[in-house]
């Protein structure tokens, strides 16, 4: 691997928006013979595709069009993903050219939109989940070396996306003990006994144990000194 | 569910649930997996690093062994350096002491069908950064298809490829490593809603030993 591919891929997963990502992806695709992109899962059949799109770098006009009328159902593109893990050329995107007249539809506009040729990579996630990185532009350069390190990249930038979109801030783990708890914890770190915890707190014993037993539960460790240090780790208590 | 972390077995039951791992392994990476390299006439899949080197993280429901990984420490042989030593053309972030090699990650394929994010691969992906920070080691390597880059920094993990990808049975493979950090195991255990820790020892000492789980729950 080359060094500006691998400072690439370093690049990507420092990005905490896909504002970043974006830009990356861009600087990136360029010097493959790419001009623009997209990013997304692919919806289950029926369903709009605009809430499975990770990042566009579509033709607003098109991309409007595509959602609006399904087109991800129809486009030999989107439907291959399903059927190869391995990237291809959108010219070798299988289709009944005489029969299948919307998959052509969906081809010809695309071809009107200036979208004529391009590189797909599937990604298949798990549980069947399945989503794809969408290059524009000429795949003749394209040598096997090169079509390795694009497959590569779209890894990357679709496991980081996915990873963004998954780690909002509102989604992040709630205090994981009550405040009693935790201040039964604090007493334990300074390495005083139940008893002794019961006179500073006022608690009774019995109730300073269940304390201790209920944060045991919640974090899921195996007995009180396991309690304290996982405690301390997540910050739940401070010495 | 839980993942007990065994090596060199001293109790009955860590025996048992090793050789319970070694015969699931044959099933899943020789039977369904084609592995036709490593089978075995006594259908338990063992091989040159299952020694007293090597840490398996072992993931029980229930009394179920479901899925698994191995560990090996690569200031020991390891798989990475002694069968793929091709795939490795960069250098280690950190001496090899700070570092385990990552081989035989299975999930019990009944566990993983039709499942969005499996709970099983969530709960050994939280599993084995917890045990990594619990050893020190501050990466970790592996061979695979290079599919794994996408799940994994999809969980938050920062993955550097050792060099370039190979195609091995026709699939492209790589090795890499990952980087282990307190982020990476606050990433993962958000991403999968995993909130408590995973690992719970077994077979390091008699005094430690948490009842059976049938006796807790």
């Amino acid at each position: 691997m080359n060094a500006d591919f691998m400072s690439i891929i370093e690049a990507i997963q420092q990005q905490t928006d896909s504002a970043g990502i974006r830009e990356i992806m861009y600087g990136a695709i360029e010097n493959y013979g790419f001009r623009s992109f997209i990013i997304s899962g692919l919806p289950d059949r029926g369903q709009d595709v605009r809430p499975f799109v990770l990042l566009s770098g579509w033709n607003e006009e098109w991309y409007e069009r595509y959602a609006d009328l399904g087109y991800v159902h129809l486009d030999p593109v989107a439907r291959n993903c399903f059927s190869t893990t391995k990237p291809f050329d959108w010219s070798d995107a299988p289709y009944d050219r005489e029969a299948d007249l919307p998959a052509r539809r969906v081809m010809e506009e695309a071809r009107d939109f200036g979208m004529d040729e391009g590189f797909c990579v599937p990604i298949h996630m798990e549980g069947g989940m399945q989503g794809a990185v969408s290059l524009v532009g000429g795949t003749q350069e394209l040598d096997d070396k090169r079509r390795l390190e694009l497959h590569m990249l779209a890894l990357y930038a679709h496991g980081q996306l996915r990873f963004l979109s998954s780690s909002r801030p509102d989604l992040a783990p709630r205090r994981a003990i009550t405040g009693r708890e935790s201040e039964v914890l604090k007493w334990v770190a300074a390495g005083k006994t139940a008893g002794e915890i019961a006179d500073i707190t006022g608690l009774s014993t019995r109730t300073v144990n269940q304390h201790c037993e209920n944060a045991q539960q919640r974090l899921g460790t195996n007995n009180r000194v396991h309690t304290v240090v996982e405690a301390i780790r997540h910050k739940l208590i401070t010495l | 569910m839980r993942v007990y972390s065994i090596r060199a077995p001293a109790d009955r039951y860590s025996i048992d649930l090793l050789e319970r791992n070694y015969r699931l392994r044959h099933t899943i990476f020789v039977d369904m997996q084609g592995w036709e390299a490593i089978r075995r006439p006594d259908r338990r899949d063992i091989d040159a690093f299952d020694t007293g080197d090597a840490t398996h993280l072992l993931l029980l429901d229930g009394e179920e062994l479901v899925g698994g990984s191995r560990f090996t420490p690569l200031d020991k042989p390891n798989l990475l350096q002694t069968v793929f030593p091709g795939l490795v053309q960069g250098t280690f972030p950190a001496p090899p002491s700070h570092g385990a090699d990552w081989t035989r990650f299975y999930v019990r394929p009944d566990r993983r069908e039709g499942r969005r994010r499996a709970p099983e691969s969530a709960a050994l992906f939280c599993a084995m950064m917890e045990y990594a920070l619990l050893e020190g080691y501050c990466f970790i390597t592996f061979v695979s298809t290079i599919y794994m880059l996408e799940h994994g920094v999809s969980m938050g993990w920062r993955i550097t490829p050792l060099g370039a990808p190979a195609l091995i049975d026709g699939k492209p493979t790589l090795a890499a490593w990952i980087e282990v950090s307190e982020e990476a195991l606050a990433n993962v255990r958000r991403v999968t809603g995993q909130t408590a820790p995973m690992l719970v020892e077994r077979g390091m000492s008699h005094d430690t030993l948490p009842a059976p789980a049938a006796a807790r729950h």
